[in-house]
């Protein structure tokens, strides 16, 4: 215990030393935060629109499909989800309006009223919708206007109409957990990869094996100045960060806090063994570099750090949505702008710990000493 | 202090292969406590494979090494607690200050020392706040051999301590390590340079193609040479060319 603590202590001591270490971890993410709020992607995406589809049937997919628009000039993006997920993205995520179709549409002589909620704060993208939604209705109508009265679309369909506040931040309180969480990752990976190929290319390690402590208590000592290095980071970008995009992020309760601690946490303790096993892979240093950044690179840009998902082809975020770097980002996302708690993350927490122990066992094959 | 036990090392036959290169062919001798033991050999010869199986740092392929009654390939852990090391190649954390490695390395064996002191041993008190970086070569190996005293050890191992130095620092290096012998310790040193084998050591093993060829005092391996006829090949002098460098540039460190 004493020696883990010496070696704690010294690898803090180290790192907060290391002034470029510094820069890297706080002020670079914060820059990049700046510079991607301030160009507000807001407003050049079609609104988002959740659509709840009860019917299931041939018209209702003519419907949405109609709503959608074609391929290459989307009218409105739509996600087709269920009621719950729709109505909680309205309230703290990406969607401006949401579509509840009921069961009874498309059925022939059946009158189906299509429920919309629209967040109030948008008033444009709200009127981007409402006009959508009609020019689509009418389009329905006219299609069956020569059919016999009793299947008129007025009798068919109508559309009521109701409005909330949604707590959704959009773009810039988007950006700061996606950026956070990318801070982690860069830290875990980076800073392990190189301190520990340094170490053993200038015989630092070797020199520690002959001492009489083993692997475990470097390696612990290791860890424990990185995961703390990744919690400060975390409270660091995610304050300062809601500052200067002038967002109020979600968590303004303690628990919220201690969530986004533990899932920090996390994803530092899956980006530094990550980065073990790289470390242990890479000859020397100028190996060491290219192998990080083709593990970083593409989550960077493949995970929804900068934007969302949705806009990217279903080719790629089929695959995607299953790396290392989207759990952590969804995580944070869920928790800091959309009011989720840390027992309520499923999917994240599953999919983080199994990249954990696979990371975790392709690490311990590959440590080495020299 | 640990049981004295004499001899204070036992190598028995020690063999080490790599892949097809034979690195040590069966190397026996033993250690008598308080002595600095040299080793010497061309690059190549065996030496530092050798010292690092004594050390524990890897395994022979077969044979048994004993130091101070504890079986290294047993006891690692054990045997590496109560020896100090100076690898060949030596690197310390950047960015910590002198006295805070010692600090660190103390901590490393649960050793209570005050680093400051262990500094004050090897001369390097007046850089305790100086960063491993800013060392000149004389001052890393000095450093090196402080990290290596932090325990108190039964055995030194000094692998080439003064290969790369210049002569000033060479000569206050040999003076450090006939210091730490007075205060009790047993010294394993090796080296290329004849004249410090000659000047520290107790006793040497002359290594050659993982093997030793021969073991003597000093004295008794230049008066077997002569023995045989041998004579040198330039008439010998009262001085050496070595005298001749410390005389002009005088013996003051340079560091």
């Amino acid at each position: 215990m004493r020696i883990y603590l010496a070696l704690t202590v010294a690898s803090l001591k180290m790192y907060f030393r290391n002034k470029q270490a510094l820069f890297w971890a706080l002020f670079f993410p914060l820059l990049i935060m700046t510079i991607f709020g301030m160009m507000n992607f807001d407003g050049y995406n079609s609104p988002n629109v959740g659509i709840y589809d009860a019917a299931d049937n041939k018209a209702s997919h003519a419907f949405i499909s109609a709503l959608r628009g074609p391929d290459d000039e989307r009218l409105l993006s739509v996600t087709v989800d269920t009621l719950e997920n729709i109505h909680h993205e309205l309230e703290f995520g990406s969607n401006r309006a949401v579509i509840e179709i009921p069961s009874n549409y498309g059925i022939p002589g059946e009158y189906a009223e299509i429920k919309v909620t629209y967040d109030e704060r948008f008033q444009q993208e709200r009127a981007v919708v409402a006009t959508i939604l009609r020019r689509v209705t009418d389009a329905v109508f006219k299609e069956v206007a020569q059919v016999p009265n009793e299947y008129r679309v007025e009798n068919a369909i109508g559309v009521s109409e109701s409005l909330i506040t949604g707590q959704g931040q959009g773009y810039k309180a988007w950006l700061i957990p996606g950026i956070t969480g990318m801070a982690i990752m860069q830290t875990g990976l980076f800073m392990v990869v190189f301190t520990l190929v340094r170490f053993r290319s200038q015989g630092v390690l070797r020199r520690l094996k002959a001492t009489p402590i083993g692997a475990t208590h470097f390696l612990a000592g290791q860890l424990t100045t990185k995961a703390l290095v990744v919690v400060i980071q975390t409270y660091v970008l995610v304050i300062i960060g809601s500052i200067i995009l002038g967002v109020a992020v979600g968590a303004d309760l303690i628990a919220a806090w201690f969530d986004l601690t533990v899932l920090a946490l996390l994803g530092g303790a899956l980006f530094i063994t990550i980065g073990l096993a790289v470390s242990g892979w890479a000859k020397n240093e100028e190996t060491a570099a290219p192998i990080a950044n083709v593990i970083s690179l593409p989550m960077m840009f493949l995970t929804g750090v900068f934007f969302p998902l949705s806009i990217m082809p279903d080719w790629l975020t089929q695959w995607s949505q299953y790396l290392p770097l989207t759990f952590l980002v969804d995580g944070m996302r869920a928790i800091t702008v959309e009011g989720a708690r840390i027992t309520t993350l499923g999917s994240e927490l599953i999919g983080l710990g199994v990249w954990i122990a696979i990371s975790f066992a392709v690490a311990t094959k590959m440590f080495r000493w020299e | 202090m640990t049981t004295a036990i004499d001899p204070v090392i036992v190598a028995k036959d020690i063999r080490k292969k790599y892949e097809d290169n034979v690195a040590v062919d069966g190397i026996s001798f033993e250690v008598r406590r308080g002595e600095i033991f040299g080793m010497l050999g061309p690059n190549g010869a065996g030496k530092t494979t050798t010292v690092e199986i004594l050390e524990g740092m890897r395994d022979a392929d077969s044979g048994e090494a004993i130091i101070n009654g504890l079986n290294v390939k047993q006891d690692p852990i054990g045997v590496k607690a109560i020896i100090g090391v100076q690898l060949q190649q030596n690197a310390f954390f950047d960015n910590l200050k002198l006295s805070e490695i010692v600090d660190l390395y103390a901590k490393l064996y649960l050793a209570k020392v005050d680093p400051i002191e262990v500094l004050e041993r090897v001369g390097l008190a007046n850089r305790k706040n100086s960063k491993y970086a800013e060392l000149s070569g004389g001052q890393k190996q000095r450093l090196s051999i402080a990290v290596a005293l932090v325990n108190e050890p039964v055995v030194l191992f000094l692998d080439e301590p003064t290969t790369g130095l210049d002569p000033q620092a060479r000569r206050q290096l040999w003076g450090l390590v006939r210091k730490i012998q007075t205060e009790g310790s047993t010294i394993v040193l090796t080296t290329h340079y004849m004249e410090e084998a000659e000047e520290l050591c107790d006793r040497i093993a002359v290594v050659e193609n993982g093997k030793i060829i021969a073991l003597d005092t000093p004295d008794a391996l230049i008066d077997q040479l002569l023995e045989t006829g041998f004579k040198p090949e330039k008439r010998v002098r009262e001085a050496t060319l070595d005298d001749v460098f410390l005389h002009l540039t005088g013996r003051d460190l340079r560091d």
